[in-house]
């Protein structure tokens, strides 16, 4: 066992030296930044591809394709399979094919192993790898913190249609190993090697902020040279019932038309779904700087908050709260709310999730004005963590599209999505952003990522 | 990025809950254990569906006016009336017997957080609205109540409901690592703790029995026909089992001087967490016990304590009862502690209460911190059953029959010197965790309260 010694008041930040993304919009970082500027919404009707319609809430609950709350932003599987070993993946479900991919990606970014030559075969190094001592003493004690809202959804379902529709002896031994929540995760380290600390989170959309979060927490804590954090999760047509059955979903203007998410608009009317994984490495700027690698972007803090006005079912209204726990992590992250030139939101376009996110803002601006805020939502889709990404591409200078189906600021929130078509004061580079993520089931987590450059 | 961290202060457990097939309540649990006699019993809330086995370790009704007391008892999944009821137990003793709550948290609801480990959250209220039997048919469209129920299925409303009820506003987990969840929300509790984003941390667990997991294990071919019997010779699989445990965690001089004031009582120091992953298999444990083994270290060391086993007063093992979990997990503990291994009283919980799979860790938590608290290893059931214990080569210590009182070195001494109890829990995916606990020497009287 090697020990790194803990990280105490003054270390340097914390660094992310490699992203792994995947979603509707595509695979890797350029396909999400060409996203990001083009304005639309990835959004596909259920049955025109993916899942079938067989699974049990879908027929039993009533829903068809091509209402409004048939319509999802679905990771396309071609786009990020050759990331993950052939073999390796007949083993896996669809989320942990998915976390696996996300990973290799960041550590392929990371030089942490050889997933760089895409359909390798899974093995975390090759022993003349440059830099291998010090990647392989990274990854023997790297820690795994991966976040999911609603678990192998899919697995879970099929399982669940054995037991229940067919026999509890039908009940097939893959499908629930891989339904437990922590399978990505444990596939993640099955396949890198990875033996530090292994823990999935839940904490709804705010999960992958909490993951960094604790990941970081491993790193400075000295127990890991390098961890990946970060969260997968996949929509099934069951979710997405359950969600439109809230309420919850955006609606299109006619039947068969596509809803359109509309962040911070007056007129929104729910948020759209999307899936995907979304993997960073972190890693001490010891260990990176040893290996010679340039970070991507350095962690200045994060917290998480929990809004106990939050009905069982719905969104809560302690902004106030909220943006009292906002203001003290920029405070213990070094920075003054002025010093924060983006906000990278979680707001999706839910009409109370929206007001909370931007009440919350503003109480933790208090008389002063607001910096540029971006949705990606808008484009990518509820769940799959791309807000993480999202950051990181804007701290290289990743330019933003207008945010599909904005048209009008709701005067209560007094939010206007940024984007560099729409002028306005956009410093560039941007040196500090600060991304968000409330839910409604009260969980917040705040997260505040600085340029790598000195 | 976090706050300067606290210079090795001690975190306690003030306050403890648990809900299990023993009862509702920590009483319950403390006396059903040392009663040597187990829980297990025959599957009632889905009998005669077609499972394989008919073994399950469940929780009865409430005793008469429990439910009255929380409005909307009737919408909330099992799994949070099992948390719900231990979070107010364990909460009412923290707080003193004058208004617990409000005495915990006081005024700074943000430096408040609850951390849980889950597994199955409202998954058997799911499975009642998707049955063929149940209140949907095809082409209907849910009900209110029925929208109520599949609500309580994402894993992390057990923690969110408690927060709420607490009206807590600080960081709010839920830790889903199979069933290493309840000792790993340990370890993210303490981390909180010491970086001092927290000033209270209500940690638990609350898992409720479900045909998802049920079935699934059934199908691994993992669970005994009869109750389990960890570490015995002849042990045949596990008991899945349900219920909750909460403990109340807060740095020391936090609690002596709301004790002082309140009263109270402090059960035990959390002293350090471990995790580890195999990276080897997503349902087979790896054969020598290497994640074990590293968590047990990791934990050891997260404590400042050496890998001595003269360290120990006792380990609570995670012990399930399955030929090669429990083979695995003994060769890790040997591995780390040599023969001398065999010198360590061990105990299995699960033995008494069942499996809780995320939750169990939770559980086992309050055992531990009970334990070392009335100096007092509970037993584990089928004393009569023949054999030795798992490896004949370093033969472990199992505490059969009856319950085997600790004598402390001193009378009770710091966080070493026989003074630590050890906690294991190793889940699905090859995720390990371990948590130490130390023995608190008892303070005054006029500084602690009576028993709970």
């Amino acid at each position: 066992l090697s020990e790194h010694e803990p990280r105490g008041p003054g270390s340097p930040r914390l660094v992310i030296t490699g992203l792994g993304a995947i979603g509707p919009w595509g695979a890797g970082r350029d396909a999400l930044a060409s996203a990001l500027t083009g304005s639309r919404t990835f959004l596909e009707p259920f049955g025109s591809s993916g899942p079938s319609e067989r699974l049990l809430g879908f027929r039993s609950l009533g829903l068809t394709a091509g209402e409004g709350a048939g319509w999802t932003g679905r990771a396309d599987d071609a786009s990020y399979a050759a990331w993950v070993p052939a073999r390796a993946a007949r083993r896996m479900s669809r989320p942990s094919r998915m976390a696996v991919a996300a990973a290799r990606m960041a550590l392929a970014e990371a030089g942490l192993a050889n997933a760089g030559s895409a359909g390798g075969d899974g093995e975390p190094l090759p022993p003349d790898f440059e830099g291998a001592e010090a990647a392989r003493e990274a990854m023997a004690e790297a820690a795994v913190v991966l976040s999911t809202a609603y678990g192998p959804s899919s697995v879970t379902e099929e399982l669940e249609e054995q037991i229940l529709l067919r026999n509890p002896e039908a009940a097939s031994p893959f499908l629930f190993a891989e339904s437990v929540a922590n399978a990505p995760a444990a596939q993640v380290a099955r396949l890198t090697g990875a033996r530090g600390a292994n823990l999935t989170m839940t904490a709804r959309e705010a999960g992958t902020l909490m993951a960094v979060r604790q990941a970081a927490g491993e790193l400075e804590a000295g127990r890991s040279a390098a961890a990946l954090a970060g969260t997968v999760d996949e929509i099934t047509p069951v979710l997405q019932v359950i969600l439109d059955r809230f309420g919850s979903l955006a609606r299109g203007r006619r039947a068969g038309e596509a809803p359109t998410p509309r962040p911070f608009d007056r007129r929104r009317s729910g948020f759209v779904t999307g899936e995907g994984a979304t993997v960073a490495v972190l890693e001490t700027p010891e260990t990176a700087r040893r290996r010679g690698r340039e970070p991507l972007a350095k962690i200045a803090g994060s917290a998480g908050a929990f809004d106990p006005t939050a009905p069982r079912h719905g969104w809560g209204t302690g902004h106030w709260m909220l943006g009292r726990t906002l203001r003290r992590t920029l405070e213990r992250a070094g920075v003054a709310p002025t010093g924060i030139d983006l906000i990278v939101s979680g707001a999706s376009g839910s009409i109370p999730g929206d007001r909370l996110e931007a009440l919350t803002l503003r109480a933790a601006w208090e008389e002063a004005p607001l910096p540029p805020v971006v949705a990606p939502k808008a484009v990518t889709g509820e769940l799959g963590g791309t807000q993480l990404a999202v950051a990181v591409l804007a701290l290289a200078g990743a330019p933003f599209g207008p945010t599909p189906g904005f048209r009008a600021v709701d005067p209560e929130l007094g939010v206007e999505p940024w984007s560099d078509r729409s002028g306005g004061s956009f410093p560039r580079p941007v040196r500090r952003v600060l991304v968000t993520s409330l839910t409604p089931s009260g969980t917040a987590a705040f997260l505040v990522l600085e340029h790598p450059a000195p | 990025m976090r706050a300067p961290p606290r210079d090795r202060a001690r975190f306690v457990i003030s306050g403890l809950g648990a809900v299990s097939a023993y009862g509702w309540g920590v009483d319950a649990l403390w006396n059903g254990l040392l009663s040597g006699r187990t829980a297990i019993g025959t599957l009632g809330c889905f009998a005669g569906e077609g499972h394989r086995t008919d073994v399950s370790a469940e929780v009865g009704d409430p005793p008469a006016g429990l439910a009255e007391r929380y409005p909307g008892w009737d919408e909330l999944s099992r799994a949070e009336r099992f948390a719900l009821v231990a979070v107010d137990e364990a909460v009412g003793q923290a707080g003193g017997p004058d208004g617990g709550r409000a005495a915990l948290i006081g005024d700074a609801p943000e430096l408040v957080g609850v951390f849980f480990g889950g597994s199955t959250a409202g998954m058997v209220e799911s499975e009642e609205v998707f049955r063929p039997s149940g209140e949907i048919s095809e082409g209907d469209r849910l009900r209110a109540h029925e929208l109520r129920m599949l609500a309580s299925q994402p894993l992390d409303v057990p923690a969110a409901t408690v927060a709420r009820h607490l009206g807590a506003a600080g960081t709010v987990v839920t830790v889903s690592s199979a069933c290493a969840s309840g000792t790993q929300a340990l370890g993210v509790a303490l981390d909180a703790l010491r970086a001092g984003e927290v000033e209270v941390a209500v940690v638990g667990g609350a898992d409720s029995l479900c045909r998802l997991t049920y079935a699934g294990f059934n199908s691994l071919r993992v669970v005994d026909e009869r109750a389990c019997r960890p570490f015995r010779a002849g042990r045949a699989g596990m008991t899945l089992g349900e219920g909750a445990g909460v403990v109340v965690i807060e740095p020391e001089e936090r609690a002596l001087d709301r004790i002082g004031a309140r009263g109270g009582r402090i059960f035990a120091s959390l002293l350090g967490v471990g995790n580890s992953c195999d990276a080897h298999h997503m349902t087979a444990p790896h054969p020598e016990g290497l994640g074990a083994a590293l968590a047990v270290e990791r934990a050891l060391r997260d404590a400042g304590l050496p890998a001595d086993v003269s360290t120990l007063a006792f380990l609570n093992a995670h012990g399930t009862g399955t030929p090669l979990n429990d083979l695995s997990e003994w060769r890790g503990v040997a591995s780390v502690f040599g023969s001398d291994a065999s010198r360590v009283p061990l105990t299995a919980t699960k033995a008494s209460v069942g499996h809780l799979l995320g939750s169990s860790g939770a559980i086992e938590a309050v055992v531990t911190a009970l334990s070392l608290d009335r100096a007092t290893v509970p037993p584990t059931p089928w004393a009569e059953e023949p054999g030795e214990t798992v490896d004949p080569e370093t033969p472990g210590r199992l505490v059969l029959g009856e319950a085997l009182r600790i004598d402390f070195p001193d009378g009770g001494a710091e966080e070493n010197r026989g003074s630590v109890a050890l906690s294991t829990s190793f889940g699905f995916g090859g995720a390990n965790a371990a948590a130490a606990f130390g023995r608190v020497v008892p303070r005054p009287a006029s500084r602690h309260g009576a028993d709970p």
